[in-house]
């Protein structure tokens, strides 16, 4: 009874072995069919007093004969613009109201090097041209694809529009499967908020495949008190601030008087 | 460098920058009596601050930099409090109807046009002006100061026999004069009329007004200026703070501590200036920024959106 039961047991553990060989190897092989994968340095930026904006670093890896494309966007939200207008034939002035509805607050573009232009395409879901779709105007008979020229432009000053060019950087192959690395820059006009860091895996002009994970920028000590003050209690912010100053305004003017510097 | 994050604008600065920028217009406030809104904003803009913030943010500055240039010059006698609670009435009151003129143009669809072209006349005109105005009062002091001394009080006789007929005639011993209540309110409510239509504290006009239609010594003119401004901006900024949320604690202390010594040194060296020479720095000053939004307003602009909410 004892030898048929160790027997059995035997035979228990080595099937359970087995499975579980199998299963690590198609794990394996998985993970090497995947045309892309993506990690982040972190997944949480806090915005602290002195912060001035960041980088973060990125590394992965894609199918070795497909590109990757890495995409930063961040929440929708809808922009109300002042379109430019000469007034009186001459006069250049704030002239119509036009607003932009759905449109990314943040919306960032790596390529790797030597592809220039070739990967922003709106076919494949890449550069400021495949954002127009998913945005509306109103009203609705403005020229949409000039106002979001222009809000492009003025989104560059602050660096949360953007496409940076030869930002990625190829390493080793292996396992048909090709290392990526890339430094983010994250600019401090990028508001706390929750972001997508996307990669896309593009061969021959199609997307091979796409992987993301999130993002996150949090306020972290005197701003988030300070935020917390002025949308939790504004009445009370706004006449602190004014007590601050008013004692600010009378400490400094009582140390010149103490200085006797100015009469 | 150093750099500062600014939760409410949602950017950050470099600490001296600002520092900096905050003693310059400081040091304005301290000299001419103007709370330096018309300067501050646009500059803050230039920086990355949203123009909402940059306006609210200033005005919460103003109230340090004000105190602490009220009480400079009230210890040197430059402040005639009756007067500048007239003139701060009138402009509460001009400032309430001046948001509902804004109001009411907003709904015709005019009213960028009409605040542009309100602020390039008012800077080109009274800055125009007082330029004039004050080159021929040094021209004349240089070549015979006699007659100067002689005319000005046939001016004020002319003026005088108008004046009196006014009821409320109340005696303003700083200022020197004994002139009807109803005049610093009446232009007390013009200037806050304005300055809501421009968006601005009203500094700039509301010294021209007391030099030039009150007649007001120039030194008394900045001191009761500076007084009154105090008061206008504590109601903005609690205001801004309530409604908006655009008050911007970190930018307005770092702007606040070079302003409030900017002040302090303003008002020594104003105490060390003429009234003409005042005049006329304070002249040119205006007229600079006029030239520079005229400049605005004729060159093709190298982005044609801006985002809503400016002046």
């Amino acid at each position: 009874m004892r030898i048929q039961k160790r027997k059995k047991n035997r035979f228990v553990y080595g099937l359970g072995i087995c499975v579980l060989l199998i299963l690590t190897w198609t794990g394996v092989s998985r993970a090497a069919e995947e045309p892309i994968q993506l990690k982040l340095a972190g997944s949480t930026i806090k915005i602290s007093t002195f912060y001035n904006g960041t980088t973060l670093d990125v590394t992965g890896s894609v199918h070795k004969d497909a590109d990757v494309v890495l995409l930063v966007s961040g929440p929708k939200k809808d922009v109300h613009l002042k379109v430019k207008g000469k007034v009186a034939g001459i006069l250049w002035m704030n002239k119509t109201d036009v607003s932009l509805e759905n449109i990314p607050a943040v919306y960032m573009v790596y390529t790797p090097a030597g592809t220039g232009d070739n990967l922003l395409r709106p076919e494949l879901g890449i550069g400021y041209k495949a954002l127009t779709g998913g945005i509306a105007i109103r009203p609705e008979s403005t020229d949409k694809e000039f106002v979001f020229a222009e809000y492009v432009k003025l989104m560059e000053q602050s660096g949360v529009y953007a496409v940076h060019r030869d930002a990625i950087k190829y390493g080793e192959t292996s396992n048909d499967q090709t290392n990526f690395t890339a430094t983010l820059i994250i600019p401090s006009k990028m508001s706390a908020g929750s972001y997508r860091v996307e990669a896309v895996a593009i061969q021959n002009g199609k997307v091979l495949g796409r992987t993301g994970k999130e993002l996150s920028l949090e306020l972290a000590g005197l701003p988030k008190t300070i935020a917390d003050l002025a949308f939790g209690s504004p009445l009370l912010f706004g006449i602190m601030a004014v007590f601050i100053a008013i004692a600010t305004g009378l400490i400094i003017g009582v140390l010149f008087k103490g200085g006797g510097g100015s009469h | 460098m150093i750099h500062m994050y600014l939760p409410i604008a949602g950017n950050s600065v470099n600490i001296f920058l600002i520092l900096g920028l905050g003693g310059f217009v400081g040091l304005l406030s301290g000299v001419f009596g103007v709370g330096g809104g018309f300067l501050m904003t646009p500059l803050l803009m230039m920086f990355g601050i949203p123009p909402t913030v940059a306006a609210a943010s200033d005005s919460n500055q103003i109230v340090g930099a004000s105190t602490s240039g009220t009480l400079a010059h009230m210890r040197l006698g430059n402040v005639d409090i009756p007067m500048g609670v007239m003139l701060l009435i009138g402009g509460v009151a001009g400032g309430t109807v001046g948001v509902q003129v804004i109001k009411l143009l907003k709904a015709m669809g005019n009213a960028d046009f009409l605040i542009a072209i309100t602020y390039v006349i008012m800077l080109g005109g009274v800055g125009g002006y007082m330029f004039w105005e004050s080159l021929q009062g040094l021209k004349k002091e240089k070549i015979a100061p006699v007659v100067t001394a002689k005319a000005r009080p046939k001016v004020q006789e002319k003026k005088k026999s108008f004046l009196q007929r006014l009821p409320f005639q109340y005696n303003f011993p700083k200022s020197g004069c004994k002139i009807s209540l109803l005049l610093p309110l009446g232009f007390g409510v013009l200037v806050g009329i304005l300055a809501a239509i421009m968006g601005v504290g009203g500094g700039f006009i509301m010294v021209p007004v007391m030099v030039y239609l009150l007649r007001m010594p120039m030194h008394v003119v900045v001191g009761t200026s500076l007084f009154q401004i105090l008061f206008t901006c504590i109601n903005v900024t609690v205001m801004q703070s309530y409604s908006n949320h655009t008050v911007d604690f970190v930018l307005a202390v770092l702007l606040l501590l070079g302003s409030t010594i900017g002040a302090q040194i303003g008002t020594a060296v104003s105490k060390r200036l003429k009234a003409d020479q005042l005049k006329i720095m304070l002249a040119s000053l205006v007229l600079l920024v006029c030239v520079k939004m005229m400049a605005g307003l004729l060159m093709t602009p190298s982005i044609m959106v801006a985002l809503k909410g400016g002046h």
